[in-house]
């Protein structure tokens, strides 16, 4: 039979300690952030949004090339652009981005950026932002 | 002056017979009121009280700061489908919330409220054994747990009503000796200590001042007769699915929640009568009903910090701290008692 160590008192201060710990917790301020309605303070470094300046980019691919998973994947697109003859600019799938920030970093030109923005909530199968949508805000966005 | 007077004054225009028949039935439709109003006001200061100790929010979606969340619920379990258990006995299964509801209802009545300004004594019944009224109802709530546990046909519900006995049979002999100290010691300045106003009217010195220990072992009963943690046995979240309720759902689950949350402002009430003087404190004469609501709060308060922070005690532990403990203490207390009615010091 297994001895079970029981007290030798019950212990009233103990519990007491336990009551005052919980009625200060009740005159904290809750923890809970009311998402739609008040927004935290997210960190200076947070970055999610990759967005895309189509008059500095030069479509030299190199964001594709250095995108791990195939997030990027370049695009023909008709516009006038004397320093990007080959009219080639990114398109990001946010369905698989990792936010590694590789794109970021290798652009030669800054052409290409990721911003606070994260709230990207998308129906199935339309993750895939084209150029000319990378370039507006989140709202502009047609869903 | 009491309440009732003064609606029948207003009803008097159809009689003396029937203005205090319709005063009667009107005092008695307002303490009903009250009672519910309490156990909804319970449910969502217990929702909120919890949600801020654990740094959470609490309802706050459902009307302005959530207040409509207990009437959202209400119409939720009113809604849901009648799910009866196969082999139950039935008329029992039907009439244990009822019998639980009941007699919270029925013990709300006979509390002393005493004064509130242009109405005078809020108190319905004046009886002159009300204390060993308001005992005898309360005893009547766990016939309505007994019932629910046996007829259900349900292994959990049934050890929960076993518990539930044992955990009974273990408090209540404690808790009537030291009402029994509070009539002796009521019974210096007063040839009816069984009228509650009277007790109340005699705590000149609070009774819980004399009496700690006395104070102690009810504020204990009373818990264990809401039976809520620490000592909801009867109940046993995580090992007996919810007790003696198993089977309920709908409204019939709603009875038995609003019993239990009734029975904490009850016993806070009773508490407050009993040991704290109940409506007396300054200017008693026409503020006696706000005293008496305000030591009732501070010790709810106290009862749902208690609930909130303490695990529950095993059934074995109640059972042995309540006859080993409880009972040798209230007897101490009796003797203490007898010293100071004997002594004169009351």
């Amino acid at each position: 039979m297994i001895e079970v160590k029981q007290p030798k008192r019950i212990p009233f201060i103990g519990m007491l300690q336990g009551m005052l710990t919980v009625f200060k917790h009740g005159l904290q301020k809750p923890v809970t952030v009311q998402y739609p309605e008040e927004k935290e303070n997210l960190p200076d470094r947070f970055k999610y949004r990759i967005f895309l300046s189509m008059d500095d980019c030069v479509g030299c691919t190199l964001c594709e090339q250095v995108c791990p998973n195939l997030t990027i994947s370049m695009q023909t697109v008709e516009r006038e652009n004397p320093r990007n003859k080959r009219k080639l600019y990114p398109d990001v799938n946010f369905g698989t981005c990792t936010v590694c920030r590789n794109c970021e970093e290798i652009c030669p030109t800054d052409a290409i950026y990721l911003t606070h923005v994260f709230e990207t909530a998308r129906t199935r199968n339309s993750f895939t932002y084209n150029p000319e949508e990378l370039e507006k805000h989140e709202e502009e966005v047609k869903r | 002056m009491n309440i009732l007077n003064r609606i029948q004054g207003i009803l008097s225009p159809l009689g003396h017979d029937l203005s205090f028949a319709g005063a009667y039935l009107i005092e008695t439709i307002i303490a009903l009121v009250f009672a519910v109003t309490v156990v909804a006001g319970m449910v969502y200061f217990f929702r909120k009280y919890m949600a801020r100790v654990q740094n959470r929010i609490g309802p706050n979606r459902v009307g302005k700061f959530g207040v409509l969340q207990v009437m959202a619920d209400g119409l939720k379990l009113m809604q849901k489908e009648s799910i009866f258990p196969d082999g139950r006995d039935d008329l029992p299964y039907k009439i244990a919330p009822i019998i639980v509801f009941l007699g919270l209802i029925l013990a709300f009545i006979i509390v002393p409220y005493s004064n509130l300004y242009w109405f005078g004594s809020l108190t319905v019944t004046h009886s002159n054994v009300g204390i060993i009224l308001i005992f005898a109802i309360l005893a009547i709530m766990p016939i309505g747990e007994i019932f629910a546990g046996i007829s259900s046909n349900n292994k959990y519900a049934m050890l929960g009503a076993l518990r539930a006995v044992a955990k009974d049979i273990s408090f209540e002999v404690p808790m009537m000796l030291s009402i029994l100290a509070i009539i002796m010691i009521a019974s210096v300045n007063t040839s009816q200590p069984l009228n509650l106003q009277n007790i109340v009217s005699v705590q000149n010195i609070p009774f819980g001042i004399l009496e700690p220990i006395g104070l102690f072992i009810f504020f204990i009963s009373m818990i264990a007769r809401a039976s809520y943690s620490p000592f909801d046995m009867g109940e046993s979240d995580s090992e007996l699915v919810t007790g003696d309720t198993t089977e309920y759902g709908g409204l019939r689950f709603g009875l038995f929640y609003m019993g239990l949350f009734g029975t904490i402002f009850l016993g806070s009430m009773l508490v407050s009568v009993l040991y704290l003087g109940g409506g007396s404190g300054p200017y008693e004469s026409s503020l006696g009903f706000i005293w008496f609501l305000i030591k009732t709060v501070v010790l709810v308060v106290i009862s749902l910090t208690v609930w909130l922070s303490m695990p529950r005690v095993r059934i074995d532990k109640f059972v042995n701290f309540g006859w080993k403990i409880l009972l040798p203490l209230s007897f101490i207390n009796l003797v203490i008692t007898g010293i100071i009615v004997l002594g004169g010091i009351a």
